[in-house]
């Protein structure tokens, strides 16, 4: 009992994600300011925004409905947090584990999208609403090649379950090789999902200031950005556990260091996405979802059910 | 065909400014939106108005170049220049080619700041930041050589009716031949990039597109004109200054877009490192500048300038006094602004923003901001306080023989009383 | 004879009224005046048939009885003709010339809120350049109007109606 309220609430939970949440949006800001030229922040800059944010009064605007309007940045941040537990970190095994879990990660990080729409609707601002469309419009555009280059490994695993499926991996030393594709699509959908650049369609400022964001201010802001951090994390924790599932079998500490370093390197990938890309439009973006990025997904199920039907077994 | 088409949204009404991140000024646009479609757009100028065509009939013609350089931050010496010639023209003066030559040299400089600053807005208006980080970046080159030639980095002041204040001296000609060679070899990356990235050219071809004809009939100038293929270019259709001694190619395109009008800017900033390098090496040996009268003679006349953004016009009345009858300034934004209405039509709310910006409409920059290095670098992070970028300048003026310090404690006195 | 002389002898020739009205200032600059009947008709033929393809801008003069305007038109070669012509200042109406260039609009807007001309065959729209709750009486470029407070708190409020509207 007294171990699960320290796993939620320290280690692995609410305290350690908030601070890797903090601290990999810190490398992503400095790392996409050297690329730029610029210095980039101090160490501390994302702990005090938040911070500052904290102390700042709420304003929920007359029209917006308050209860939804308040709810759903909770929702966003519970979602993520407990999207955590059925990873794999550094360790074959999660905290908690039943076969089925993987569908249930993928739904807990659907769950931040639909607060941003919810959010956002109910904030009835205009910018809100276009905001909230284009996020859920995005949605559908990368939740499916998502859900496919996901199901690939599994496939191959011939589970449900992440821990079985890093079991899986760590006895066949190297097939996660055969799953690169499905790296590369899941990256791509982790930046829609996070509403980066190039996919920060739904946010875009220059149209229609913060999207879903332009009415949300103070704690409740905060709590929507810190769910955004934390996203970026138990998202790139799912990449990394399903399409690097390398070094599980390490000692505690070795692993935990190898598990950083994978984190860091999913990091540093989308800082330098967005340094190098402009903008998507919204069409082009689900163009280029449809049309490019979901063949790839559909071909890395080929190549797993392939291998499968060749080698394993 | 974009799937979003079938989303089906109310019709709303979208407010653009006056303000908005996207623009950089005052402005109100209303965008009639179904989903992420534009149907309908109308714009609302004239939150900048300052009455300054009516407070140029309250002052003297000296006054008057001073305030007529604040109508823009950008392309301030644009409007001096087009007022002193209009009114040297008015007084019969024989300017000084060296003076010319010396405005032609600020006026280019000043088109590559324009250029590069619009560069880095386009950038920004479709989320690549780090192209407005990199040309901004190197927009501070081309503004430290405008400080160190005229004191100041906008408004640079350095017009006088009859000529120039300022002269250039051999160690300048050096410096702005180093500055325009950094620039040229920049340009040539940035050029390098627009006809490469592809992130970058899909948001920008196809997007604002203004067809030649439209171009004609709706009196677009400038860089907007240019991108249709007009070929249309003050500084060679009705020469000022010494443009016609220096040669120089109009760039045009036939992509008709905002990415025609990328290109244009680009070719433009490759043809002013030219112009400068011809204006800097023919730089004429003389004087700088002539008597002006302080009462202009009776008379009218009408001057164009081809500023960064388009034809810039000046009409001056004057009626024997010392202050103008009637001062008349239309901005090249003002004929482009029209322009917009053709562009935006049946185009996407994403594309909004870089269409505005496309016809580079003019905003006031007058932040000045400074970042000093240590020199004795005993501050790792290289970044010196307030406090001490004061006492350092206190110290610097002290030590050329300007001490403010009485004239504080007298007003410290006065304040007293 | 000079393109400027051309275009000169030009214009006496179709409208003999001209003689004596229109000058050569300089290279690339002609001036001519006429009055408000004849008006339309020499644009016309300036645009059509002389080349005159783009309007640079509207100038409003205030002349004491009278209202100046001065239509700056330009060819691709450089040359500007400064057509004139005046309107009394108490009936100070004119025609729009949207129809010869669609951007004369921004231009005859300006006038009608510095100068106060009243522009004929305008569409309707928004105001420019002065703020909504600018009293329509007050001409800031008259020479007889001087800087004071017009703004007063009723007008200001009136102004606020502005914003967010579903179409």
């Amino acid at each position: 009992m007294l171990t699960d309220l320290f796993h939620i609430v320290i280690f692995p939970g609410f305290l350690f994600l908030c601070a890797s949440g903090m601290t990999a949006e810190y490398i992503d800001r400095k790392l996409y300011a050297r690329l730029q030229n610029r210095m980039g922040p101090p160490w501390f800059q994302p702990f005090a925004d938040f911070m500052k944010l904290v102390s700042k009064e709420d304003i929920v605007p007359d029209e917006a409905n308050p209860s939804m309007f308040r709810a759903m940045p909770i929702f966003a941040l519970t979602a993520s947090i407990t999207a955590i537990f059925y990873i794999p970190l550094w360790h074959v095994n999660a905290l908690y584990h039943f076969n089925g879990d993987l569908i249930v990660t993928i739904y807990l990080l659907t769950i931040p999208t639909l607060t941003y729409f919810l959010g956002g609707w109910y904030s009835t601002s205009l910018y809100s609403k276009i905001g909230a469309v284009r996020s859920l419009t995005q949605l559908f555009a990368y939740e499916v090649p998502l859900l496919m280059c996901i199901l690939a490994p599994a496939l191959l695993a011939n589970t449900w379950s992440l821990s079985e499926m890093a079991a899986f991996y760590t006895n066949h030393k190297w097939y996660w090789a055969f799953n690169m594709i499905g790296f590369v699509v899941s990256i791509i959908a982790l930046l829609g999902k996070l509403e980066k650049v190039p996919f920060d369609i739904p946010e875009a400022e220059t149209e229609i200031v913060a999207g879903t964001f332009t009415e949300y201010s103070g704690r409740l802001l905060a709590i929507f950005r810190l769910s955004l951090n934390i996203e970026a994390i138990t998202g790139a924790s799912l990449i990394a556990a399903v399409y690097l599932p390398f070094g599980l079998e390490l000692p505690t500490a070795a692993g935990f260091a190898v598990y950083l370093a994978k984190l860091l390197f999913i990091i540093a990938i989308m800082s330098l996405s967005r340094t190098v890309f402009a903008r998507f439009r919204m069409d082009q973006m689900v163009e280029f979802c449809w049309k490019y990025v979901s063949p790839f997904a559909f071909l890395q199920i080929l190549i797993c059910l392939i291998i499968k039907g060749v080698w394993v077994r | 065909m974009p799937p979003e088409k079938g989303l089906k949204m109310r019709k709303v009404v979208i407010p653009i400014g006056p303000q908005h991140p996207a623009l950089k000024e005052p402005e109100s646009f209303n965008v009639t939106l179904s989903g992420e479609r534009i149907m309908a757009f109308s714009a609302r100028l004239g939150y900048n108005h300052r009455g300054i065509e009516k407070a140029c009939e309250e002052r003297t013609y000296v006054q008057d170049v001073y305030l007529v350089e604040r109508i823009c931050g950008i392309c301030s010496h644009t409007h001096s220049t087009s007022f002193t010639q209009a009114v040297e023209e008015l007084a019969a003066l024989d300017v000084p080619k060296r003076a010319l030559y010396i405005r032609v040299i600020i006026g280019e400089l000043e088109r590559i700041h324009s250029h590069l600053l619009w560069l880095g807005i386009a950038g920004h208006e479709v989320g690549f930041d780090t192209l407005l980080m990199y040309s901004w970046r190197d927009r501070e080159v081309v503004m430290d050589i405008l400080a160190e030639l005229t004191g100041n980095r906008v408004n640079y002041g350095i017009n006088v009716i009859g000529g120039v204040k300022r002269d250039l001296e051999g160690h300048h000609i050096k410096d702005i031949s180093k500055a325009v060679d950094t620039l040229e070899e920049r340009t040539k990356y940035y050029i390098d990039i627009a006809t490469k990235e592809t992130t970058l050219i899909q948001r920008l071809s196809g997007v604002g597109k203004l067809p030649h004809e439209d171009a004609l009939s709706l009196g677009a100038t400038g860089p907007t004109a240019r991108a249709s293929n007009v070929a249309r270019d003050i500084r060679q259709d009705d020469p000022y200054a010494v443009y016609s001694e220096l040669g120089f190619r109009i760039v045009t395109d036939n992509h008709n877009d905002v990415y025609g009008r990328t290109l244009v800017r680009l070719g433009e900033l490759m043809e002013t490192y030219r112009l400068i390098r011809a204006a800097v090496n023919n730089l004429p040996e003389g004087p700088i500048a002539v008597k002006a009268p302080r009462k202009i003679p009776e008379g009218e006349v009408f001057s164009r300038y081809e500023a960064p953004r388009g034809e810039n016009v000046h009409y001056i009345k004057s009626n024997g006094t010392d202050k103008p009858e009637r001062v008349k300034v239309r901005a090249p934004t003002l004929a482009n602004v029209q322009t917009v209405a053709r562009m935006l039509e049946d185009e996407q709310l994403a594309d909004l923003p870089i269409v505005i910006a496309a016809i580079d409409p003019c905003f006031s920059c007058t932040d000045r901001m400074i970042t000093v290095k240590d020199p004795d670098d005993s501050n790792p992070r290289g970044i010196i306080k307030w406090d001490d970028i004061r006492s350092y300048s206190i110290g610097l003026y002290r030590s050329r023989g300007v001490d403010f310090s009485l004239l504080n404690k007298k007003l410290a006195e006065k304040l007293k009383c | 004879m000079t393109r400027e002389e051309e275009i000169m002898q030009g214009l006496i020739k179709k409208f003999p009224a001209m003689e004596g009205k229109i000058r050569v200032r300089r290279a690339r600059r002609l001036t001519a005046e006429t009055d408000q009947a004849g008006f339309e008709e020499i644009f016309a033929y300036a645009q059509k048939m002389l080349g005159f393809t783009s309007l640079c801008t509207i100038t409003g003069l205030d002349e004491g009885q009278t209202l100046g305007l001065i239509y700056h038109i330009t060819r691709t070669d450089g040359i500007v003709l400064n057509l004139k012509f005046s309107v009394p200042k108490d009936k100070p109406v004119i025609k729009s010339m949207i129809k010869y260039f669609p951007i004369s609009d921004i231009y005859e807007r300006e006038i009608a809120d510095l100068l106060g001309v009243q522009v004929e065959g305008l569409p309707e729209g928004n105001r420019y350049p002065l703020p909504e709750d600018w009293p329509r009486d007050e001409y800031p470029l008259r020479k007889d109007w001087k800087p004071k407070s017009v703004f007063t708190s009723t007008a200001r409020s009136n102004a606020a109606g502005e914003g967010v509207k579903d179409a």
